[in-house]
């Protein structure tokens, strides 16, 4: 056909195919992710304070902050660097990791650090090798072990009757061991029988029952009983959000399957073969981060391998990772140090997990 | 494979493929009837799949042709003819815009229709239960009968290559899944000639044999279910498959069907099983029973900015333009105009081309109903692309390498086997253009290939021409070393010659260093003389045959060769016999000169003698007797080549040059006059709505201009 002026004046619309599109979009499930984490803020707010609170809002600003930096040092857009959420999940997940009472100089170093090194050196969103939450969370506990024992809060019931705005801004801006010791005390003293523990956490207070092989000794904690509801409560949150990413298909359910139950059943079994060195599956589950990893950390999609068979793969061996960690090493909890060293190996479960070719069943000339 | 496959197949077991997406389907035209178009203003028809190498275009411009006559006679083996398909003068034969998403340029055939659709005489074979396959196959080939799924492959050669040696064929599979979304022209066809397509499955039944023959159908067209399960009877089975997308592509209708996944690597008809769509199959119906040869096919017109939607039996070579102003749609700036599905199809830079074989729709959407596309961001891994790959690939891990220039990676990860069905991109939450990329990835590695193979063949030359040099090398080496030995061998003579004594004048040229001044001079006086006498020579024979004169040039000869006789120092015999030869051949020469001449000038000459005559006429006996031999031979191809073809192909039967037949155009007739002086006037006043001025500064009012209609035009007016 000739092209008249007409149709060179009319110029059409130019696309590739394909032309549909499903849905989804990446910044739709950075949303959906922060949405499934709304109950266990509220959990952690009842049971912790309103600490949590100041620390997403540190986390948020630095992580802000360091992404605008990032933005301008490499000549990107602001609104696309902004726009895509990933780092308002990392603060949200750093937030809920670290201790609600840490001084904030010790947070804004590890949201820095989280998203200037872990992430945007590696090439932003992506691309990024390790799990900047956890990255950020184990650069703090190395560089800074000692804060962690005295800005953990031993949950509580109502402990935000205690725990109020003002004076958590309070210890948390000044960064006093004196301020902090008085708040967690008396967030303490709500519970009833609070005296059980010598350490800050369950773990904590196991860690020299484990080196002496004695743990068997300790009595096992009733997660019924004030002082353990939190954990309780907690777990069913992050059930609950993992349960809304699943049904928006964010997350694979393979994955926090596979993961809680090679802990369950790992810790069981470790638990029956030695039950002076290591605790029973349902603590395993329970305390530290566990349930938190298994839906919102280990189902980071960019830090995990590619393919759904590799990522159960992943989730197992993050699992028995953890369970190692949790049982011989020298950290109270190791879900960080799990994840961390699961991400590295990622990319060999990628290239072992390799998908066989198109064409099973073949024969040259069909069906004799 | 064993027979238990076969008997599972039978009973119907449904496997399902890997990945798969569902999308929206749009297909709300499935209960539009088809409708035939009317002659579009102007038919342009691409040559581009119908000439190959060695193929003839049988028209040019200005010739008539009729509907369904042959325009080319195809070169190679996966080309067919290309047909008219109105009746009408040949416009021109030149460069025209193609259907492509860049607007390339192709050799096109474009027909201005005289509105007769006058047409070729159906040639049906009525007997066709007794033909060969051979003969069948022939006939669908020189019929035009290509692919009307999309990829347009030419059935005929899918057919053969599945009987062709010792193979069987155990599965013929008919493919009316019609997986893209928006399309319904194989549902509507179904529905409305599911008859039509059960003969056509009979045909290729008597072609191919096999032990199976399926009807695969998505179960969202229950109407075509049904029309195809009544119509089949026990000739068929109707296999009902759940709506999946990629589900159509033949790999994967194999797979679901029948549990086999044939590599990309290899042919479908390797395996035994023949795809093919529904509307092939109708075509082939036609061509085989009506004898009608592919002019026609149907798409399915649809998208909201239609004013109406449906499906169109169009004629090949159609425009988009005459569709879409059949179905009230001028479009407008920057709207995209899709031809084919929303998931395979393209975008057209323009509406001017014509519709082929391939097209199965043109989708006109809002961007309601197809949104513009969003800015790709990074990639985060989700592996959303991995788990819908139907090819089992894994596209997030390709884009990376190919983005990243690795090419033999992208390869290594599989890139040959991605069929660009567009689920990566469909599900990729970063909407990044996977399919764009793997598309470009794909052309990359393709001229990678070629420049492989090119540089393997340049290579296999260099090293032939090295070996061929070296043996050249080695052969002059052999001949310089012979000739060093000889010159050895002959110094050594002359030295012995030398040392023997001074008896013959130091003849040997060893010897030639120890001669004496004088004896040099003798030699060079020679030697003159010899060079000399060369000379005369060479301008006596010069002389000899410029002239015309027998004795003269005798003479000369004579004296040339007394000369040369004496100068060589011959006896008197000796002269006399070569100077006989020399006058001997002389004459001949000058007989032969005189024979061409005359020969060519085509006049005997008297003076020329009997002989040349003689000789001049043989050779016109043998010219005309080679002229014969080639003739016969060429009688023979052409007697053996109409055999293959049918009647309409003939060379004798298609006049190469039509007369131009006068008085064709239909003149329109007047429309009555309306007494308006403006056509279609507008019924309601217009109303605009102004801008909103976005400025904090300087609100505007928020009002909406309203244009009254013209005086004459408004009906306060008519009604006065």
């Amino acid at each position: 056909m000739q092209i008249s002026v007409q149709s060179a004046k009319q110029n059409l619309g130019i696309e590739a195919a394909p032309h549909l599109h499903a849905g989804l979009s990446t910044q739709r499930i950075m949303a959906l992710v922060l949405l499934a984490l709304l109950p266990a803020y509220a959990v952690v707010l009842y049971f912790y304070g309103f600490a949590v609170i100041w620390q997403l809002g540190l986390c948020l600003v630095t992580g802000a902050v360091c992404e605008v930096l990032t933005a301008l040092l490499r000549g990107r857009r602001l609104k696309r660097a902004l726009c895509d959420l990933s780092y308002v999940v990392t603060a949200a997940l750093l937030a809920l990791t670290l201790p609600s009472l840490m001084p904030w100089h010790l947070t804004v170093v590890a949201m820095a650090f989280a998203i200037l090194i872990v992430k945007q050196c590696f090439g932003g969103l992506g691309m990024n090798i390790f799990n900047p939450a956890m990255a950020g969370f184990v650069f703090l506990i190395i560089s800074a072990p000692g804060s962690f024992f005295t800005t953990y809060i031993a949950p509580a019931p109502a402990a935000i009757s205690v725990a109020t705005p003002s004076r958590t801004l309070d210890v948390i801006l000044a960064g006093d061991s004196t301020d902090q010791r008085a708040l967690v005390d008396e967030i303490k003293a709500i519970n009833v029988s609070a005296d059980a523990l010598s350490g800050a956490t369950f773990l904590e207070s196991i860690k020299t029952a484990r080196k002496a092989q004695t743990v068997s000794a300790i009595p096992a904690p009733e997660f019924t009983d004030s002082a353990y509801q939190a954990y309780l409560f907690l777990a069913g949150a992050y059930l609950l959000g993992g349960v809304v990413l699943i049904a928006c298909k964010v997350i694979l359910f393979q994955m926090p399957l596979a993961f809680l139950a090679t802990v369950a059943a790992g810790g069981a079994l470790w638990h029956h073969l030695a039950p002076d060195a290591s605790i029973s599956a349902l603590e395993h589950l329970l305390f530290g981060g566990t349930m938190l990893a298994a839906f919102f950390i280990i189902t980071d999609p960019v830090t995990n391998a590619g393919t759904s068979k590799g990522r159960v793969v992943f989730s197992i061996i993050c699992a028995l990772l953890l369970l190692l960690i949790r049982v011989k090493g020298s950290y109270s909890d190791s879900v960080a140090f799990a994840v961390l060293l699961s991400n590295a190996a990622a990319p060999l479960i990628d290239v072992l997990t390799r998908r066989r070719p198109f064409g099973i069943g073949y024969k040259e000339g069909g069906l004799r | 494979m064993a027979s238990t496959q076969l008997a599972k197949i039978l009973q119907g077991k449904i496997w399902r493929f890997f990945g798969g997406i569902k999308p929206q389907e749009l297909k709300n035209t499935s209960d539009c009837a088809i409708e035939e178009l009317p002659l579009p203003s102007l038919i342009t028809l691409p040559l581009e799949r119908h000439l190959g190498e060695g193929g003839e275009i049988l028209v040019k411009a200005g010739d008539y042709v009729k509907a369904g006559q042959p325009l080319t006679i195809p070169g190679g083996r996966r080309n067919v003819p290309l047909h008219a398909s109105t009746s009408g003068t040949v416009m021109s034969i030149g460069m025209q815009v193609l259907p492509h998403p860049s607007g390339f340029t192709g050799l096109c055939v474009t027909i201005k229709p005289d509105g007769l659709d006058a047409a070729v005489d159906p040639a049906p074979i009525p007997n066709w239960q007794e033909k060969t396959p051979d003969e069948l196959l022939e006939r669908i080939r020189f019929f035009g009968i290509e692919g009307l799924g999309g990829a347009q492959f030419q059935t005929a050669a899918k057919l053969s290559s599945a009987i062709e040696g010792d193979r069987t064929c155990q599965i013929f599979i008919v493919n009316g899944c019609e997986c893209e979304p928006v399309a319904t022209c194989d549902d509507r066809l179904m529905q409305e000639k599911a008859e039509d397509i059960m003969q056509g499955i009979e045909i290729v039944r008597h072609i191919l044999k096999p032990q199976a023959v399926i009807v695969a159908i998505e179960d969202n067209k229950p109407a075509a279910i049904k029309a195809m399960q009544a119509a089949a009877g026990d000739r068929a089975v109707i296999r009902v498959i759940p709506t999946l997308y990629p589900s159509g592509a033949a790999r994967n209708l194999i797979k679901i069907v029948t549990g086999i996944e044939i590599p990309y690597k290899a042919h479908t008809s390797d395996c035994g099983i023949v795809v093919d769509n529904v509307e092939t199959v109708f075509a082939l119906k036609q061509a085989v029973i009506d004898g009608i040869p592919l002019i026609k096919r149907v798409i399915t017109v649809a998208g909201d900015s239609l004013k109406k939607q449906g499906n169109a039996l169009v004629r090949l070579g159609t425009s988009v333009r005459f569709v879409l102003n059949h179905y009230h749609l001028n479009p407008e700036r920057r709207q995209r105009i899709i031809l084919g599905g929303p998931l395979m199809g393209f975008t057209v830079p323009t509406i001017d081309v014509p519709i082929t074989k391939s097209a199965t729709c043109v989708f006109a959407p809002t961007t309601e109903e197809v949104p513009l596309e969003d800015e790709a961001v990074n990639c985060i891994r989700c592996g959303r692309c991995a788990r819908v790959c139907p090819s089992r690939l894994v596209p997030y891990q390709m884009y990376a390498y190919s983005r990243a220039g690795d090419h033999a990676r992208a390869k290594k990860c599989g890139i040959s086997d991605c069929t660009e069905c567009g689920c990566c991109a469909f599900v990729c939450p970063s909407r990044i253009r996977l399919t764009s990329q793997f598309r470009k990835e794909k052309a990359i590695q393709n001229l990678l290939w070629e420049n492989e193979k090119r540089n393997e063949r340049a290579r296999e030359r260099m090293a032939a021409r090295q070996e061929r040099l070296a043996k050249e090398e080695a052969i002059r080496a052999e001949k310089k070393k012979a000739a060093l030995a000889r010159i050895q061998a002959q110094k050594q003579a002359g030295a012995a010659a030398g040392t023997a004594g001074a008896a013959y004048g130091g003849a040997g040229a060893g010897a030639g260093a120890k001669l004496s001044p004088e004896e040099l001079q003798q030699r060079r006086q020679a030697a003159i003389e010899a060079a000399r006498l060369r000379a005369q020579q060479k301008k006596a024979a010069a002389a000899g045959t410029a002239a015309n004169s027998g004795g003269s040039e005798a003479g000369a000869g004579a004296s040339t060769a007394k000369a040369a006789g004496a100068a060589a120092g011959l006896s008197p015999e000796q002269i006399q016999k070569r100077r006989q030869a020399a006058l001997a051949a002389a004459k001949l020469r000058s007989q032969q000169k005189k024979a061409a001449a005359g020969a060519a000038a085509e006049n005997a000459n008297a003076a020329a003698g009997q002989e040349s005559a003689a000789d001049a006429g043989s050779v016109r006996e043998q010219a005309a007797q080679v002229l014969a031999t080639d003739r016969v031979q060429r009688q023979g191809e052409t007697a053996q080549s109409a055999e293959n073809l049918p009647y309409n192909l003939r060379r004798g039967a298609v006049p190469k040059k039509a007369e131009i037949v006068a008085e064709k155009w239909v003149e329109p007739a007047p429309l009555p006059p309306t007494g308006q002086k403006v056509e279609n006037p507008p019924q309601h006043e217009i109303v605009v709505e102004e801008h909103k001025y976005h400025s904090i500064y300087a609100p505007a009012p928020e009002k909406a201009r309203e244009y009254k209609l013209p005086p004459n035009l408004s009906k306060a007016r008519k009604k006065d």
